[in-house]
Formats: C-alpha cells, sequence, structure tokens
C-alpha cells in the first residue's frame, strides 16, 4: 500500500495506541487550560468581583449556606426580598449553583485552604467550563472518534456563545448548567446505545443535578423523550431503548420531585408531559412486542396495533381533558413566547421588557460561534449519512436548538454545544480525508467511503497517524497562534517529503485544504479572544471608559452608592428601585428592596412602576403604604450611559398600565407628536411623573443655571427644573449615575455610571438571568 | 390626730404642686414687648413657682437665640408680643415651624393686628377673621366693654385640659375658624351669642353689612374657637391664644358682675400645663411579643402561630415629675400588618398589672413582613405609636405533619407494591433454579 508521505513502520501498535492516548490527555489538559484562561479577562481587567445582577443574589444565597449550613438555607425566609412581601428562598431557587459553591468551600477548608467564598463563586464558572470541555469530548467521541471530541472540546472550550455566561464572576446558573446539560446527554447516549440501566442512573442522576441548578432542565425534559419517540417512530425501538429511557425516566422524575421549587410540577405542567406521554409509550410499545413474539396471527397483530393507536389517541385526548379540567397546568406565558415572539410584548410586558428575551438579532450568530455557524450544517449532514440512533439525536438537538437560539437571545447558550458537537465532527471528517496518507489503489474507487468512517481501528497504523495529525491540529487553538505556525509549517515540511506533489491526491492540494483550515481555526481563536476580552468580560456592576490618552478610566458609582447605602442608612431602611437592581442592592448595601430580579409578582412590580410614573402626590402614599425610605434612581444623563432608569421608564409605564390600566396610560408619556422626550416637548404627565423629577432634579445647577444637556438623549432640559416636595436628594454618586432620594423624612440620592464604549456598542446583550422558569431578569443597554 | 393628717398632706400636695414641672424640659423663653411685661407678672410667677426658669426676650432682642445650629435653645417659648410686626430676624413663621420638629412647645398669642404669627396661624388649619374685628358679645350684660367676653367653659370644651370649669375666663382679642385639621385641639370656645366685628359693629347694620361683606360673612357663634391647641406628628405642642390679655394680671384678678371670681388664672396654668407637656402625655415604656409558652421574644414567628403582644404605657405625672404606669386606656387596638392590617384586634389593660396592656391572637396564615402596629390618637392626648416589625415565616422543612391519615392510600400503594415486588423477584429467582427459560414470561405476564 502506498502512502502519500513517509509513515515509520518500525512502531508497535501498542505504542502507538500509548503515545495516542497520552496526546489526548495532554491535548485535553491545555484545552482546560484555556477555558479557564479565557475567562479570567474581567478578573485581571477589573477585580475579583460577582458580575451583573442575578449572580449577585446567588453570591448572597450561597454566602448564606456556607455560613449557616445546608438546613438553614433551605429554610431561609429572605425578609428583606420584596418587601414586605418577603421571599422563601429555599422553596423558589435551583439551589444546585449554591451548594456546588458549598461543598467546594467546605472541602478545600476541610483541606485547610481558607479560601474565601467570594473567590469560589467567582471562579466556579471557569472551573467547570473545563469540565464542559471534558463533557463535550466524551459526548463527541460517541458520535465520531476521539479526534472529532477533541475539536469539539476546543471549540466549547473558547466559544464566545458559551464564555458570554460563564466568565469569572459570571455566577450564575448556567456556569454549571452546560456541563451537566451535556454529560446528561452524553449518559443517555450511552445508555442508549449500551442498552444500560448503569448509565440510565447516572444519566438521572446528573438529570437530578441539573434540575437542581437550572429551570432550562425542561430542555433535557424534552429532548431526550423528542429522541426516543423519534426513535419509536422509526421503527427502532428495542430493548436498548427501552432500558434506558424507563431507568432514566424513572428515577430521574422522582429525583426531581425532591427539588422543592420544581415539586409536583413533573406530573402537573404541561412542560412535563411529554416525558411522560413518552414512557407511557414505550411501556405499550414493549408490551406490543412482547406480544407479538408470543402471538402469530397476523389478524391478531393488527388489532394489536390497532388497540395501541387506541390508546395513544385515548391518552392525548385524557390529556387535553385534563388541560381543561385545570388539573394539568397550562402552558405558561413563557412558553407561548417560544412560539410567537409577539406574544410577550401584548400580554407579558414584564417578559418582554428583558433584553435577553428579545429574538436574536442575525449578527449575534456569528459573533458569538464564527466560522462554527456555517461548519454547523455540514457537521448535521454528516450526522445524516450514518444515522445511527446517537446521530438522529445531535440531529434533533440541532433543529430544535437552532429554533430557540433564533427566538430569545439567551438560549443561543443551548444552541453553542451542538454546533460545537457537529462542527467538529465537521471539521474532523475533513482532516481526516486530507491527512490520511493512504493512496488510493488505482482501480479501488471506493476508498472515499471507507475514509468518511474512520473509526477506531486499533491496527491500522496510518489512520492513527491521521488521528494525531487531529489532535495536534486540536490543540493548536489553544495554545495560541505560535503553535499554529508550528504546526503549519510541520505540515509544509511533511508536504516536501512526499512521492506525489500534484494531483487530486497530491501533498499541494492535501495542503491547500489543510491549511486552510489551520487558518481558520487560528482566526477562530483570535476571533474568540477579542469577543471574550471586549465584549464578555465587563461586570457591568464596574464600568471602564477611556482617556482621551488612551488610559483606562473606572466609573464605579453603583458601589459608590451603593456603600453610600450601607454606612448612613438604618438597618432595615427600605429602599425602592426598578427591579433590576433588587440583587445589587442586597448584595452590596444589605438593604431591604421593594422589587428585586425574581420578578414573580407582577403586581408588586406594577406598583413600583406606577409610583415611578405617577406625580409625587400619587406617589407619597404608595411610598408611605411600603415603607419606602429611600427610593434609588439610576441617571445616565451626565455621562451617556444609556442603560438608566429614564430608557426603562417607558417599561415602567406598560407594567404599571398593565394592572391600572385606568391610571396609567403609555400615549400621555409621548409628545402629541408621538415623540418620548424629555425637553420643553415633553409632555405634562411626563414632566409631572416621580421618575422624570427625580432624574433631573438639580441637573441645571451641573451647567450653571443654563438648561443642561442630557447626553443619552441628546435633548436640552428645560430651563426651568423639576421640584420636589415629597422626596429630597440624600445622594447623587460622583458621575450622577446613582441617586437616591430620600421619601419625607429621609433624604434619597441619585446615583449612576455608565458602561465602556466597546461593551456598549457591542451587538450582543449580556445580560444575567438565573434561570428559564423563574424569571429573574434585567433590562441592560443593548447597544 | 386627724387634722394633723389632713394639714401633712396638704403639705405635701402644696409642696408638689411648686415642683410641678414638664415632661420635657424647664427652661421657657417669653418672648414679650418690654412695656408689658409686667402686666403679665402674676403669670409669670406663677410659672417660676412651678419651677420653670423663665428668660425674657424683647420681640427685637437678637439675643438668647431661639436655636443654634439645629439645636433648640429652650424647651418651651412663649409669644406674648402678639402685636409686633418686626421680630428679630431669628423670629420667623419658619424658624417657628423648625422649632416645632426640634420639639420645642409653643404658646403663641393673637391679636387683631395682622402680624407674622397671625400669617402663620393658617399654616395650622386657624382662620382668622380679617383685621382689626375682635370678638364681641353683649351677653350678659355688664360695664365691661363689649370686646372683654366672660366664658365660661362648657362641655364642648377640652374638659380634660381645663381643670375648673365653674368659673368664667374673661377673653379679649381675636377668635379663629377651625379647619378640618386632625391634629387641632380646640381648647376653649367662643360663646354662642358672640361674634367677630369692629369695635363699634354694636349696631345691627354694622352686623348685615359685615355678614353680606364680600364672602368673608359672619364670624360668629360657638364654632369659632378662642384658644386652640394643635399636635404636631412629632408630639410638639402649640397653642393659639387669641388674646394676650388672658394672661393679664387685670383678669386673672377680676370680679364678675354676679360675684364670680375670674378663672383666668387656673385657665392659664392649665393652658400651660398642657402645652409644655405636664398633662395628658403618655408614653409606650416597652413592647414585647413572643409565643404564647415563651418569655422571650424570637426573631422570626411561624404561620399561625399563638402570639402575644405586650405594651407598657407610662403617663407623666407632673405633680412627681416622673413616669406612672397607666392603666386607664380601654380603646386601643393593635394592628397586625403586611400592607394592610391582617388582623386588627382591641388590646385591653391587664388589671393585675397597673399599665401592662396585653393580647393574644393567633399570627395569620400568611408568611411576609408583618409590623405589630399600636397607633392611638386621641386629641388632646399625645400620639402613641410604635411599630415592630417581625417576620411571619412558612413552617420549616421538618415542621410539618410527618404521617398524614388521608395519604393512607397512597402508603397503601408503595407498600403493596414493594411487597409485590419482592414475591415477583422470589418467584422468578426461585423458578429460574427449576425450570428453564420458558417461566420467567409466565411469570412477566401474571405480574
Amino acid at each position: 500500500m502506498s502512502t502519500a508521505y513517509p509513515i515509520p513502520s518500525d512502531i508497535s501498535p501498542a505504542t502507538v495506541k500509548n503515545t495516542a492516548s497520552l496526546l489526548r490527555i495532554v491535548a485535553l489538559s491545555l484545552i482546560s487550560g484555556a477555558a479557564i484562561a479565557s475567562r479570567l479577562f474581567a478578573v485581571i481587567n477589573f477585580e475579583s468581583i460577582i458580575h451583573e445582577f442575578d449572580p449577585w443574589f446567588n453570591y448572597r444565597a450561597t454566602r448564606v449556606l456556607a455560613a449557616k449550613g445546608f438546613y438553614e438555607f433551605w429554610n431561609w425566609f429572605d425578609p428583606t426580598a420584596w418587601y414586605p412581601l418577603g421571599r422563601v428562598v429555599g422553596g423558589t431557587v435551583y439551589p444546585g449553583l449554591m451548594v456546588t459553591s458549598g461543598v467546594i468551600y467546605n472541602i478545600l477548608h476541610f483541606l485547610n485552604l481558607p479560601v474565601d467564598i467570594r473567590n469560589v463563586c467567582v471562579l466556579l464558572a471557569p472551573g467547570f467550563s473545563a469540565l464542559t470541555a471534558w463533557a463535550t469530548y466524551m459526548f463527541t467521541k460517541e458520535m465520531k472518534d476521539e479526534s472529532a471530541g477533541l475539536l469539539a472540546a476546543a471549540f466549547i472550550g473558547i466559544v464566545p456563545g458559551y464564555i458570554s455566561r460563564s466568565v469569572a464572576g459570571s455566577y450564575d446558573n448556567e456556569a454549571i448548567a452546560i456541563f451537566l446539560l451535556m454529560f446528561t446527554f452524553y449518559c443517555w447516549i450511552k445508555a442508549l446505545k449500551q442498552g444500560s440501566a448503569l448509565f440510565g442512573t447516572i444519566a438521572a442522576v446528573f438529570y437530578f443535578y441539573m434540575v437542581a441548578a437550572w429551570g432550562g432542565y425542561v430542555f433535557i425534559t424534552n429532548m431526550i423523550p423528542l429522541h426516543a419517540l423519534v426513535l419509536v417512530l422509526m421503527g427502532r425501538f428495542s430493548d436498548r431503548l427501552y432500558v434506558a429511557y424507563s431507568s432514566w425516566y424513572a428515577i430521574g422524575t422522582l429525583a426531581s420531585m425532591q427539588v422543592p421549587f420544581v415539586g409536583f410540577q413533573p406530573v402537573s405542567t404541561s412542560e412535563h408531559m411529554g416525558a411522560l406521554g413518552v414512557f407511557g409509550l414505550l411501556q405499550i410499545v414493549a408490551f406490543a412486542q412482547l406480544v407479538r413474539t408470543h402471538v402469530s396471527s397476523q389478524q391478531f397483530q393488527k388489532l394489536l396495533f390497532g388497540s395501541v393507536v387506541a390508546i395513544g389517541v385515548l391518552g392525548f385526548f385524557s390529556f387535553i381533558f385534563l388541560t381543561y379540567k385545570g388539573k394539568i397546568a397550562p402552558w405558561t406565558g413563557r412558553f407561548y413566547s417560544l412560539w410567537d415572539t409577539g406574544y410577550a410584548k401584548k400580554y407579558i410586558p414584564i417578559i418582554a421588557s428583558v433584553s435577553e428575551h428579545q429574538p436574536t438579532a442575525w449578527p449575534s450568530f456569528f459573533m458569538d460561534l464564527q466560522f462554527l455557524i456555517f461548519l454547523f450544517p455540514a457537521g448535521v449532514v454528516l450526522c445524516f449519512r450514518e444515522l445511527r440512533d446517537e446521530h438522529l439525536f445531535v440531529i434533533i438537538y440541532a433543529v430544535m436548538a437552532s429554533y430557540f437560539a433564533g427566538v430569545m437571545v439567551r438560549l443561543m447558550l443551548t444552541l453553542t454545544p451542538v454546533v460545537c458537537v457537529a462542527s467538529a465532527v465537521a471539521l474532523s471528517t475533513l482532516l481526516d480525508t486530507y491527512i490520511d496518507p493512504t493512496e488510493p489503489v488505482a482501480d479501488d474507487d471506493t476508498r472515499s467511503e471507507a475514509d468518511s468512517t474512520v473509526t477506531s481501528n486499533g491496527s491500522s497504523a496510518p489512520s492513527k497517524k491521521a488521528k494525531k495529525a487531529a489532535a495536534a491540529a486540536v490543540s493548536a487553538p489553544s495554545k495560541g497562534p505560535l503553535s499554529d505556525l508550528v504546526a503549519a509549517a510541520t505540515g509544509s515540511a511533511h508536504a516536501g517529503t512526499g512521492n506525489i506533489t500534484t494531483g487530486i491526491f497530491g501533498l499541494d492540494s492535501r495542503g491547500v485544504v489543510v491549511l486552510n483550515v489551520v487558518f481558520m481555526l487560528m482566526f477562530f481563536v483570535f476571533h474568540c479572544t477579542w469577543v471574550t476580552s471586549n465584549a464578555y468580560s465587563s461586570p457591568s456592576v464596574v464600568l471602564a471608559s477611556t482617556n482621551p490618552d488612551g488610559s483606562q478610566h473606572i466609573i464605579d458609582d453603583f458601589r459608590e452608592a451603593y456603600y453610600w447605602l450601607r454606612q448612613n442608612t438604618p438597618q432595615d431602611a427600605v429602599v425602592m428601585s426598578w427591579w433590576d437592581y433588587g440583587y445589587q442592592i442586597a448584595g452590596m448595601a444589605d438593604r431591604p428592596t421593594l422589587v428585586d430580579n425574581n420578578t414573580w409578582n407582577n403586581t408588586h412590580i406594577a406598583t413600583v412602576g406606577k409610583a415611578m410614573s405617577s406625580s409625587e402626590e400619587v406617589a407619597y402614599p404608595i411610598l408611605r403604604k411600603h415603607d419606602v425610605d429611600y427610593v434609588l434612581v439610576i441617571f445616565g444623563g451626565l455621562i451617556g450611559y444609556s442603560g438608566d432608569d429614564i430608557n426603562k421608564f417607558l417599561w415602567m409605564v406598560r407594567i404599571a398600565q398593565g394592572v391600572w390600566p385606568e391610571e396609567i396610560q403609555e400615549p400621555n408619556y409621548f409628545t402629541s407628536q408621538g415623540e418620548y422626550r424629555i425637553d420643553d416637548r415633553a409632555s405634562q404627565t411626563m414632566k409631572d411623573s416621580l421618575m422624570y423629577k427625580m432624574s433631573y432634579y438639580r441637573f441645571n445647577e451641573l451647567f450653571g443655571g443654563n438648561p443642561g444637556t442630557d447626553r443619552v438623549r441628546q435633548q436640552q432640559v428645560p430651563k426651568e427644573g423639576p421640584t420636589l416636595d415629597y422626596l429630597d436628594e440624600a445622594f447623587t454618586s460622583e458621575n450622577w449615575i446613582v441617586s437616591l432620594f430620600p421619601s419625607l423624612s429621609y433624604l434619597a440620592p441619585h446615583h449612576f455610571f455608565r458602561s465602556t464604549s466597546d461593551a456598549s456598542n457591542c451587538i450582543c446583550s449580556r445580560n444575567s438571568d438565573s434561570d428559564f422558569v423563574s424569571m429573574s431578569l434585567l433590562v441592560l443597554p443593548r447597544w | 390626730m386627724f387634722a394633723l393628717k389632713r394639714v401633712l398632706l396638704l403639705a405635701v400636695g402644696l409642696a408638689s404642686l411648686v415642683s410641678a414641672t414638664s415632661s420635657t424640659g424647664n427652661s421657657v423663653l417669653v418672648v414679650v414687648e418690654p412695656k408689658r411685661q409686667d402686666d403679665f407678672s402674676m403669670f409669670f410667677e406663677g410659672l417660676k413657682d412651678q419651677g420653670y426658669e423663665l428668660t425674657f426676650r424683647q420681640p427685637k432682642d437678637e439675643k438668647p437665640l431661639i436655636a443654634e445650629y439645629d439645636v433648640a435653645a429652650f424647651a418651651h417659648v412663649v409669644l406674648l408680643a402678639s402685636e409686633t410686626k418686626n421680630f428679630a430676624k431669628d423670629i420667623t413663621p419658619q424658624s417657628l415651624v423648625d422649632l416645632l420638629r426640634l420639639k420645642t412647645n409653643l404658646i403663641i398669642a393673637l391679636s387683631t393686628k395682622q402680624t407674622p404669627l397671625s400669617l402663620l396661624a393658617p399654616e395650622f388649619s386657624l382662620i382668622l377673621p380679617p383685621p382689626g374685628t375682635p370678638l364681641i358679645s353683649y351677653f350678659p350684660k355688664r360695664d365691661e366693654p363689649a370686646s372683654l367676653v366672660p366664658i365660661t367653659p362648657t362641655k364642648r370644651d377640652a374638659t380634660q385640659i381645663i381643670s375648673d370649669t365653674s368659673k368664667p375666663i374673661w377673653f379679649s382679642g381675636v377668635p379663629q375658624a377651625l379647619g378640618s385639621n386632625p391634629q387641632l385641639v380646640p381648647i376653649l370656645h367662643a360663646p354662642a351669642e358672640s361674634f367677630a366685628s369692629e369695635i363699634d359693629g354694636g349696631s345691627a347694620d354694622a352686623l348685615v353689612d359685615s355678614a353680606e361683606k364680600g364672602g368673608e360673612g359672619l364670624w360668629a357663634g360657638s364654632q369659632l374657637s378662642v384658644v386652640t391647641g394643635f399636635q404636631t406628628l412629632d408630639g410638639a405642642r402649640v397653642t393659639w391664644v387669641g388674646g394676650v390679655d388672658l394672661f393679664s394680671d387685670e383678669l386673672a384678678q377680676k370680679v364678675g358682675p354676679d360675684g364670680l371670681k375670674s378663672g383666668n388664672a387656673a385657665f392659664a396654668r392649665d393652658i400651660v400645663a398642657w402645652t409644655f407637656q405636664e398633662s395628658l402625655v403618655l408614653r409606650i415604656d416597652k413592647v414585647e411579643h413572643h409565643r404564647v409558652n415563651e418569655t422571650g421574644p424570637s426573631e422570626l414567628y411561624t404561620t399561625n402561630d399563638e402570639l402575644v403582644f405586650n405594651a407598657y404605657i407610662s403617663k407623666f405625672n407632673p405633680k412627681q415629675g416622673s413616669w406612672e404606669p397607666y392603666s386607664g386606656i380601654n380603646d386601643m387596638q393593635l394592628e397586625f400588618t403586611m400592607l394592610d392590617p391582617h388582623i386588627r384586634t382591641a388590646l385591653p389593660p391587664v388589671r393585675s398589672v397597673p399599665g401592662k396592656y396585653s393580647v393574644t391572637f393567633r399570627a395569620p396564615d400568611r408568611h411576609g413582613v408583618f409590623k405589630f402596629v399600636v397607633d392611638y390618637k386621641r386629641k388632646g392626648w399625645s400620639h402613641l405609636h410604635s411599630s415592630v416589625t417581625v417576620p411571619i415565616v412558612p413552617p420549616r422543612h421538618d415542621g410539618y405533619p410527618r404521617f398524614l391519615s388521608a395519604a393512607w392510600p397512597y402508603y397503601a400503594g408503595a407498600i403493596s407494591t414493594s411487597i409485590a415486588f419482592f414475591l415477583f423477584s422470589a418467584l422468578w429467582l426461585a423458578g429460574e433454579v427449576r425450570e428453564s427459560a420458558k417461566r420467567p414470561g409466565k411469570a412477566g405476564k401474571a405480574e
């Protein structure tokens, strides 16, 4: 057999095998290192701080867990949240993240490593990203082979779509959830392949972990049954499927019901009914199979088939009936908004107000996935070519995730893993084909068919060689541009020594393709690094801007104001702000808040919206009723921070209008031409609103009495500034980002800050959120 | 023996009367026009005898200041300069309101002239007649001028403040109509047959004129008040007196046409006693809450807990100058509030313990941050307000009943399934040994 380039022939298969295995371990270690390192931009550029909004709650809860133990955490009632309603935290939270950090913290302290709980929280997401890379490797290995696995691990390690939710300090549920997602899928594929109850059980255990960690577990709850259903419909029902699914569903469902927040949802809500239905269907199909092996009559089998269909139809109608009778909870509004993107805007403004619930903009696909987005379809097509059971899974996953990612920005996160897997399969197939040194025998043109199905045939030295080359290519992106160059140089050196240098199997055509791939990988690395460092590493608590001389200027108004609150107000002073800032106030200022990012109570939020959008006279009784001592306002007009309360004001109006349509009407806040203005032409309702008054209170004084210019709206505020009768200004931060206004006997401040030019120009919105089901979200600037 | 005891009691009583004092301090600033200072000597002497330290100041004196660096210099201020139009620059309506915020008590005398003080009165919901229209009454028939009116307190007046309602109180000055402010405490009303008019307006024509005068109408009748108290939300008290002569020596010593002695001296003392926080002063010493059968308070309670709330209330005794437990309130209420009162219940006194008020109730079946609110506001009395925040939490994870009789179908289901599985396993395994592979299939179908 001739080869395209010389291959050492005196190496024993065992040596090749061991070397390949060592290289894989080294490559995986390097990938893990790259995954962790690329997430540390935030710590290096700023400091070791918890980011954004929801992570502040997770961090606070974790501190309670670490300080008081699990049972106190479980029974924790937080009287400072949703004042005066309070929040039963133990029953309304996915505890997986906090428990994970708590366990790590306790292990470290058991080992006499006195690590601060904050550092555990900050570095949890990068740590788990390494595990995600490993889980993706295992998953992809089941799809193709180890080399594809290494490629997929490298992709998921640095792809921006995943980094956006897992930089250091982004202490959110997704930080661990993606690892759990991939590992549960891996166990499921493994269980399905082997018909193993053991792997089914492991899948169930990790499913339970996932349920405890993230509301997005519903994705698994529906993906696996869908896969099983498709297999049954394709006539691929087997005992393996039956064992894998039954063990996963029975154990996983029982386990998931132990999470207090989930409770009886798996048997009472529509989102979980698919899994239950497929479970029942599998029992019926299995029973039918059993009967078929014992009965020979053709008619009886037809009868049986008819009864199976009848039972299925009956079950479907009983589901409809139960839903109609209210025994099964109907679909939630969030679910509808997945199918009709205009639904939320019409009926649930509070969901629509969250920027990460907006449909995804096209550029953000490229921003988050770069060249993977066009390798992805190729990978899916390759899956069709083989179409084993596990390939069906990837296909279904790809279709579902693509749709959801197009509907909601935040669901880009669930798309990212399958894109990495499919792209790795495609790229690995390409490299296998072009690096494989085997020359076809002239009269044998079925060669290419074999190429695409390179399997773990250990005795074939050439294919081993191909794998090693692929492994080297995989590890290259994580090592940086220098090693890419080395790899490229080595490749061309090989090319020079070949027997055949031209033609379709010649080294030149191989070289062109391989070099192209290497260049694409290199640019992918550059792109990921750039996006990560510029767009995804801002803590949003601290903002950075660039001075004219290029140096960095830190804008720290948020913390300035929160610490002012912490130092200057009584412990029980209630702070009212828009809900975006609730978690931060609780976490940094340690003061009770009226509403926070866990937006379960629309009425309470609407109450705050009403207070903000009403005149002082109307707002004051509301403030008194809720014992409000301070009102916190974010105002970016002075330094051009666009994510301020005036820009979010219309959402407050809309949400309040949803509850009090007679008292608050959105059109009143526009000028007669329908413009949203804050200058002289602003409507009287707008000028009378508490939010407007607080934002522009004494603004003109900064300009020596001349009308000031709002740099966000690019409008001049009226010459006569607003006056406040019931509130007073207590504190305004350096850049006027944050202001606090005390009601009546107290004073309140004015606070604010603005974001870096880079981050605010970034196309992607990255917002925090805690989970799919309990909506804890916030409005952030998107541009 | 008996007589001796009475004398002794009297002596003690007199001594304590002399030391009768305010609950908030004894320093008094009197702002009085120098030429009139001697007219009120009896009033001033009475104050000194009670233990007050008087500081006199003329309206235009720069010193002593009423407040310095946002700290009130005196516990009480008496403004008798009712006709002065120009005060020193630290005495302005705004500064007086600030003084009230600093819990200084004020007695402010008005006159028929328009002064800065009469401009302040409307801020306290007092509506004064036009300048130059004193209170006039021709009844009862008497030798004195019509503008010097004897007023005998009636039931409509603040009988808890006025100690002696039998003697007439001679009044000369301007009446006030009252707005709807609930913090007003009318102390003495004008007689029913009196009215406000110009001095020479006794003729019927003048009355008709004034009744028809552009929208201002006739100021007449017992709805008018001549001495009005006002208690701020903070508890500071201010008394508006329609005429400064009420305090004068002349009227205090006056003997009426029917031979009755004037009640002015006693009334002036009553006004001072109320305004200077001697009488009708209550306070909540402490409140406590705990579960039934426990003694100490808990940081949080569980829904449906039986809770005990105690309040200890004291009343100031000016004779002793001390606070004494007070059990005389029978209409106090406790509210257990989260946004709205979830429970509103009577808070009755406990007979066995003076000053203690107690109630036991069951916490609502609703978690949240609740407040124990006592809010007792009665005209003339100092306001009692207490708010204690306490979270009500759902039961702990192990706080629910463990075994429910209603759940027996589920227990039975679980137990029977376990037993059936055990039997099935036993049959399966046993059958495996004895026979060949057909047995399991049958066993499976049998199940």
